[in-house]
């Protein structure tokens, strides 16, 4: 507890010195400052995991509303730790990132604005009354905002950050009315108070609140139809602030979307959680649509984002739904999925952002049709980035694999629900979760290829230096524990197991981590998988074994599905040696010439005649033509009755803005037009309008 | 659709090359020294100075013949219906195993009448089928055992020919098909051709004639696999 | 001197425009001497009475030079002349912007004489690419010498000019050395994505300079180079070439000789278009009627090489009539061989276009509209597929060909199946009109004497890709002054953009395949 009140301190204090600092220190300081803040956030929240029985403190009390408390309980430790690590990379990476900024713009500001968001959520993660959490969630929209808003001279920049506090606010309104309404019906604001109120909730007030609070929250977790700020501000925001967006921001909406429904709306109906897992999958396949065309790197990113909140909320409403219609273990296994796959967005998604904000640096634009070649030019960064590549699309040994493994499989354990309605919908939805995943690999590969592979398409890009020791620092801690986390998955579920059974089911531990160490399997079922080395490490290696398995069948002996990316990594690596030397022993006698690359007789490549990432992405355009409804200027320059040139100016269309953002406009004006008819100026129609009001308002209070 | 259509077309392809050179029209035969002249200079009939005297022979330089045939209309020069007269160049080196069974060939064309490019597609036909041999045409220089070219080198097409020798793998080896590509005939070294490949490459096998029919071409490239083998023309 | 008509209404026409000395006729030629500002009008009353471009012929005869614009009327017999002359470093006009089919000749002018035609937005880097010759070198001019060694090429190099303006867009280049067995050129794919916005062809890799070598060259040695031109139509070639001579000397080929050369042209019109149709099979990856296909090209060549003694018919026409006879067996064996061809060819057609697979890749792909085909004034099957029905068989009727009544295939929709259909019928149509021509062969000689004389003259076929042209110039001692050819894959190669844009990638190789034309011959 102690911890976490410093958690909230020293990001505070770090605030306020960096404002007393001389511009150029402002960098180090953040590294120093920032790095404590999170490391202690992170402490905070591996204490929290560790500690026997969740801690509270209660600080304040108000009449008739309730007490004003923070707390400490496994999953604000979970969502703590993350938030710290994502902080921390960020910290370190400041010298590397921040210095060009240096007489442009404020690095005093920018640390005044990272200390003040750190600390605003921690402060959001660790509340347990809603005044105290609001209080917390609007400062971090703010702060949130001035970073994203940073580079205040781009025009885009500031109409991003204000679209996205404006979405940002109406969600946050939507999903305080729906608190709120909670609240009423509980009769306090702490949190205890709504868990205890809960199970006595009428249909109708748990449905309205499910989704204000569903569709509220996730406005600022990137969830469909609030997702339209998204791709604007972390494409306009400084790399290292959408970092920060997407590791901690949207993982606090998450936590706020994931207490609320699981603490405060238990039971949820099982209509409420195939909602979420609809909403998830239509959020993970139009995310993933977008980034398989957007241009820029970061906004590819940032629609990968929305992909991945997507996935994460399919993993949510499986859980929920599993819940809802009696299958516990499968609900656990779901929400250690979608956890897991937080935990992992987290970690690669910061690593990619401060990736593309090095390229940024180095080549001068984030537009990979005038990248390329980086990779020989950027090495470190190239290789990180690689592991940030390899994480998101899914391929072991990285971490993506076995979150997103989890999720798949956890929406094929459908098959044993009884509903035939339902088991379609999972279907569906795991069908486009499995085009997703496709589509992501496809995503990817344009975007490391186009940007590292090939010739640099312009002078800038043949020019580009490697990133600072500062950046390569801090992309180097989040590849890392990718990688770490991608071969010892059996820990992370162990760790997810307990902290899923804190808020929802338990025996997502004994469901997914056989014990193969401890023995306490039947010995024949176990000795069928030590033919695979299930039982290598035994000695040497604490607590659960190396497979992440599901057991069904009587006595749990038979296998839904199974798989190890420790031993893949393991084996791997014997292949690669074994192929290595096979080679050395028996095949490097002819040696190898190395000549141009072959041109087809053209004396030399050009840059132009090489892929682009826009040809890339055509087949994909084609194919989802409905969705994207890009259309295209045709124009043919002719000179003396030659046609010389063939202009083309393509008019992109994001179809949240066709669907969502820009109907609301549009109402909102008609709106605002109908109104403005009665602005006419006459002052007998005002009158008018006083008496008709007052007339109102008299006949509402007699009746009721 | 195809197969029931294509198997009653029946097979013609032929083992033997010899007996395929025997049928009429497969070859367009070539000029042999002649041991004296009755009368007339049949040297003065050949355009392009393929026909010399030595001695009292009229010797043939079979890598200058363009098949106009006028020395066999207007001067008696006996011809000869043969098709296999593809020759070894003296620099042949011995043939690696890995081409004895499989060879891939890089066709490039320094610029040719489109006659000989005619005659390398025929190879693939069914009357000769090559792909039975294990020659195959491939379109990328790495995987070729074979440059073959065809034509006089070009101005236009020297550095192609230049990039594509270098960018193949060795074991390689060089074969001019056609006169053209041997001494340039009938433009000749001018101010836009070359006199032929070896000014630019070492030739390892040559294979005369204007077009050298499809038979000549595969007696070629079958020296290069070592299945027939290495000889020189005209001693 | 079959029809005065048509040139009396075109000299009626241009006497009204221009200098009433300088318009005259000769024969079924109209005849014109024009001055560069009298070009525009010149040709817009030439393309309203429905003349088309054949070519331009260019000749330094010191002092200056004479530019000679040959067009002909694209539905009755008649030639119309257009003279310039100019002093050694005046510039031409250019006629392009009125007529797009003048456009390549105009470059090739400028590149090859140092000439340019002035409003011309493309000069440069078109024959003499700028990788591999420097500036300023013309060797086409009479000064330059044949022998003159290769210029050195340090320093020179070439990088395109993107025709694409668009974020995202690349090119993609197919070639110079690119697929299995092709001729050397360079097709330059601009695209955004998947669909080819537009393609630039850039050939002359394999420029020979024919015309150069040919100058002093004895007739009977350019006759070997004119064969050459595109070995797969050389008799062809050879025929044009041959006309042109007579001409020039005044004799006519005997009359079995007229008609044995009709029956060797339609023999080689024949293997050539069965060739085009095995490579476009070969294209859409279908072996089987390939392979058919190549085996019924295979019994033509030998036909050829069995009748004539080499397999292209090389060495066969020559000025004043044909260098060798046929006997009856041998007319017997080509119409027996013929006859059994186009059957053959005739059944596999048949399954061809009953192949779905097969008309997904051809059908509605590769379409040439009628207005881009006028535009660039298409010849061939290539334009008679998009509605354009010049055959000069037909409308220039020639040797043999005035008594024959050749029927014209057409089609109208322009894409690739219409070129296959067109190909077809042609061929069928040639085996018809050999089985006919032998029926009724003239006894007597193939071949009139014939004397080199001083003049120039016009020779003109319709070879298997479409209208080729051979003008030709003597000295009184028979040998070559200038020698300009006109051949109908240069005139047909420009309207390969127009067909490919809008196609995907993959549609491309479908779409060269099926226009069929040869770049050595419009390479020369």
């Amino acid at each position: 507890m102690t911890v976490l009140l410093l958690s909230l301190l020293v990001p505070l204090c770090g605030g306020v010195i960096a404002l007393g600092l001389r511009e150029r220190a402002a960098a180090a300081a953040l590294a120093a400052t920032g790095a404590v803040s999170a490391a202690l956030s992170l402490a905070a929240g591996i204490l929290g995991f560790l500690a026997p029985r969740p801690a509270n403190l209660v600080f304040g009390h108000l009449p008739y509303l309730g007490p004003l408390a923070l707390g400490l309980d496994p999953l604000t430790s979970l969502f703590l730790a993350v938030t710290g690590v994502v902080f921390l990379a960020v910290a370190i990476a400041a010298p590397g990132y921040l210095p060009r900024y240096l007489g442009t713009y404020s690095l005093r500001g920018f640390s005044v604005g990272f200390h003040a968001l750190l600390a605003s959520i921690v402060l959001a993660l660790a509340a347990r009354d809603l005044i105290t959490f609001f209080v917390a969630w609007e400062a971090m929209a703010v702060f949130a905002y001035l970073l994203v808003a940073y580079e205040h001279r781009r025009e885009e920049a500031q109409s991003a950050a204000l679209s996205m506090l404006a979405a940002g606010e109406v969600g946050t309104m939507a999903a305080l009315v729906g608190l709120l309404l909670l609240s009423s019906h509980a009769g306090g604001i702490s949190f205890a108070a709504l868990e205890q109120g809960a199970a006595s909730l009428g249909s109708a007030t748990r449905w309205g609140a499910f989704l204000l609070i569903f569709f509220g929250f996730g406005v600022k977790a990137g969830l469909f139809p609030g997702m339209g700020w998204l791709p604007r501000a972390q494409s306009a925001a400084p790399a290292s602030a959408s970092a920060l967006l997407s590791g901690a921001l949207e993982g606090l909406a998450v936590y706020a979307i994931l207490r609320s429904l699981a603490a405060f709306l238990n039971p949820l109906p099982a209509d409420a959680g195939l909602l979420v897992l609809v909403v998830g999958a239509v959020t993970a396949l139009l995310g993933i649509l977008y980034a398989n065309t957007a241009s820029d790197l970061r906004r590819m990113l940032a629609h990968s984002s929305i992909e991945n909140m997507g996935l994460i909320a399919v993993g949510l409403g499986a859980a929920f739904t599993f819940l809802a219609l009696g299958h516990p273990l499968l609900a656990a296994l779901a929400f250690v999925a979608a956890l897991f796959h937080l935990v992992n967005h987290a970690l690669y998604k910061s690593l990619l952002f401060l990736g593309a904000g090095a390229v940024d640096q180095a080549a001068g634009s984030g537009d990979m049709d005038s990248l390329g070649g980086l990779a020989r030019r950027m090495p470190w960064t190239s290789g990180v980035f690689l592991a940030g590549v390899l994480s998101i699309a899914a391929l072991p040994p990285f971490n993506g694999f076995s979150s997103e493994w989890l999720l798949i499989q956890s929406i094929l354990r459908s098959v044993v629900l009884s509903s035939v309605a339902v088991k379609i919908t999972f279907a569906l939805a795991g069908v486009l979760v499995a085009l997703t995943a496709g589509l992501a690999a496809t995503a990817f590969v344009r975007a490391y290829a186009m940007t590292f592979l090939g010739l640099g398409r312009t002078g800038a890009a043949e020019r580009a230096v490697e990133a600072p020791a500062a950046l390569r620092w801090g992309m180097g801690l989040l590849g890392a524990l990718c990688l770490l986390l991608g071969i010892t998955p059996t820990y992370v579920v162990s760790g997810l197991g307990r902290i899923v059974a804190s808020f929802g089911p338990s025996g997502a531990v004994g469901t997914l981590v056989p014990p193969f160490f401890s023995g306490r399997l039947p010995a024949a079922f176990a000795r069928t998988f030590q033919a695979i080395g299930s039982h290598i490490g035994k000695g040497i290696l604490p607590g659960p074994g190396l497979v992440l398995m599901h057991r069904t069948g009587p006595q749990g002996t038979g296998v839904a599905f199974a798989a190890s990316p420790t031993y893949l990594l393991l084996i791997l690596l014997v292949l690669l040696a074994a192929a290595y030397g096979l080679r050395l022993a028996f095949g490097a006698r002819t040696p190898a010439a190395v000549r141009k690359p072959w041109d087809g007789g053209r004396y030399h490549l050009w840059p132009e005649a090489t892929y682009t990432a826009t040809g890339f992405a055509a087949p994909v355009r084609v194919l989802f033509h409905s969705i994207f409804q890009r259309t295209v200027k045709h124009e043919e320059v002719v000179e003396n009755a030659f046609r010389v040139r063939i202009q083309r100016q393509p008019q992109e269309s994001y179809v949240v803005d066709r669907l969502v953002s820009g109907p609301i406009t549009r109402l909102g004006r008609a709106v605002a037009d109908g109104l403005a008819r009665l602005h006419h100026g006459r002052l007998n129609l005002y009158i008018l309008y006083a008496f008709v009001t007052l007339l109102l308002a008299l006949l509402v209070v007699h009746f009721t | 659709m195809w197969t029931t259509k294509g198997i009653p077309a029946g097979v013609l392809t032929r083992r033997r090359l010899q007996e395929l050179s025997r049928s009429p029209g497969a070859t367009p035969g070539r000029p042999v020294n002649r041991p004296s002249a009755p009368g007339g200079d049949p040297a003065a009939v050949c355009p392009t100075g393929a026909l010399s005297w030595q001695g009292e022979e009229v010797h043939v330089a079979l890598g200058r013949c363009i098949s106009c045939q006028r020395c066999r209309r207007e001067a008696d020069i006996p011809w000869q219906p043969d098709a296999l007269w593809a020759e070894s160049l003296p620099g042949l080196e011995p043939t690696p195993r890995s081409f004895r069974h499989s060879l891939h060939v890089r066709v490039l064309d320094g610029g040719d009448g489109g006659e000989t490019l005619r005659e390398l597609r025929q190879l693939t036909s069914p009357y000769y089928a090559l792909h039975r041999l294990g020659i195959f045409f491939t379109p990328t220089p790495r995987d070729a055992d074979v440059l073959l070219v065809v034509g006089p080198v070009t101005q236009g097409t020297r550095q192609a020919l230049l990039d594509t020798y270098e960018a193949m793998p060795d074991p390689k080896r060089v074969m001019a098909v056609g006169s053209a590509a041997i001494s340039g005939v009938p433009t000749g070294p001018s101010f836009t051709a070359s006199g032929g490949v070896s000014d630019l490459l070492p030739v390892d096998v040559a294979v005369p004639g204007n077009p050298p029919p499809p038979l000549a071409i595969l007696d070629g490239l079958l020296i290069l696999m070592g299945r027939s083998a290495a000889k020189e023309l005209m001693p | 001197m079959s029809d005065m008509t048509p040139s009396a209404a075109i000299l009626g026409a241009l006497r009204a425009i221009l200098p009433a000395g300088g318009v005259r006729a000769a024969g079924d030629e109209a005849i014109a001497q024009a001055g560069r500002a009298d070009l525009p009008a010149v040709v817009e009353v030439l393309t309203r009475a429905g003349y088309v471009l054949a070519g331009i012929v260019l000749e330094t005869i010191a002092p200056g030079w004479q530019c000679r614009y040959v067009f002909y009327h694209a539905a009755r017999p008649g030639f119309c002349h257009i003279d310039l002359v100019g002093a050694e470093h005046d510039p031409l006009a250019s006629i392009s912007p009125l007529l797009f089919a003048a456009d390549w000749p105009e470059r090739e002018l400028e590149d090859l004489f140092g000439i340019p035609s002035e409003g011309h937005p493309l000069l440069g880097d078109f024959v003499l690419h700028n990788e591999d010759w420097p500036e300023g070198v013309a060797p086409m001019r009479r000064s330059y010498d044949v022998r003159t060694p290769k210029p050195a090429r340090e320093g020179l190099s070439w990088r395109p000019q993107r025709f694409v303006d668009a974020p995202g867009a690349f090119s993609m280049s197919v070639g110079p050395v690119y697929g299995g067995v092709t001729e050397t050129a360079q097709f330059r794919l601009e695209s955004e994505g998947e669909q080819i916005l537009h393609a630039t062809p850039r050939l002359f890799y394999k420029y020979r300079g024919l015309e150069k070598i040919a100058e002093g060259r004895p007739a009977a040695d350019a006759l070997l180079l004119a064969e050459r031109l595109n070995g797969t139509s050389a008799f062809a070639h050879a025929v044009a070439f041959s006309r042109a001579a007579e001409s020039v000397a005044g004799v006519a080929p005997p009359p079995r000789a007229e008609v044995l050369r009709l029956v060797f042209a339609e023999l080689e019109r024949l293997r050539s278009h069965v060739s085009t149709i095995d490579e476009l099979a070969e294209s859409t990856g279908l072996t089987v009627p390939a392979a058919m296909l190549s085996a019924v090209v295979e019994d033509l060549l030998r036909l050829s090489g069995r009748v004539s003694g080499h397999r292209y018919l090389f060495g066969l026409a020559r000025p004043g009539g044909l260098a060798a006879d046929v006997d009856a067996g041998e007319a017997r064996d080509i119409a027996a061989t013929t006859r059994a061809a186009a059957a053959r060819l005739g059944r596999i057609v048949q399954g061809l276009s009953l192949d779905n697979g097969f008309l997904d890749r051809v059908e509605e792909v590769g379409t040439l509209s009628v207005a881009r085909a006028l535009h660039h004034g298409v010849v061939g099957p290539v334009g008679r597929a998009s509605g354009l029905g010049k055959d000069l068989r037909a409308i220039q009727p020639y040797g043999a060909y005035r008594a024959a009544g050749v029927e014209v295939a057409l089609a109208e929709e322009g894409d690739a199946f219409a070129r296959l259909r067109v190909l077809a019928d042609e061929a069928q149509e040639s085996a018809r009109l050999i089985g006919s021509a032998l029926e009724a062969l003239p006894d007597g000689p193939v071949q009139a004497p014939w004397q080199p004389r001083a003049g120039a003259a016009l020779g003109w076929v319709e070879a298997p890709i479409g209208a080729a042209f051979h003008w030709l110039r003597l000295a009184a001692d028979g040998s070559v002054v200038r020698w300009r050819v006109m051949p109908p894959s240069f005139t047909n190669w420009p309207a390969l953009s127009s067909a490919v844009e809008g196609y995907a990638f993959q549609d491309f190789p479908i779409i060269l395949a099926s226009f069929g034309l040869s770049v050595s011959e419009s390479d020369r």
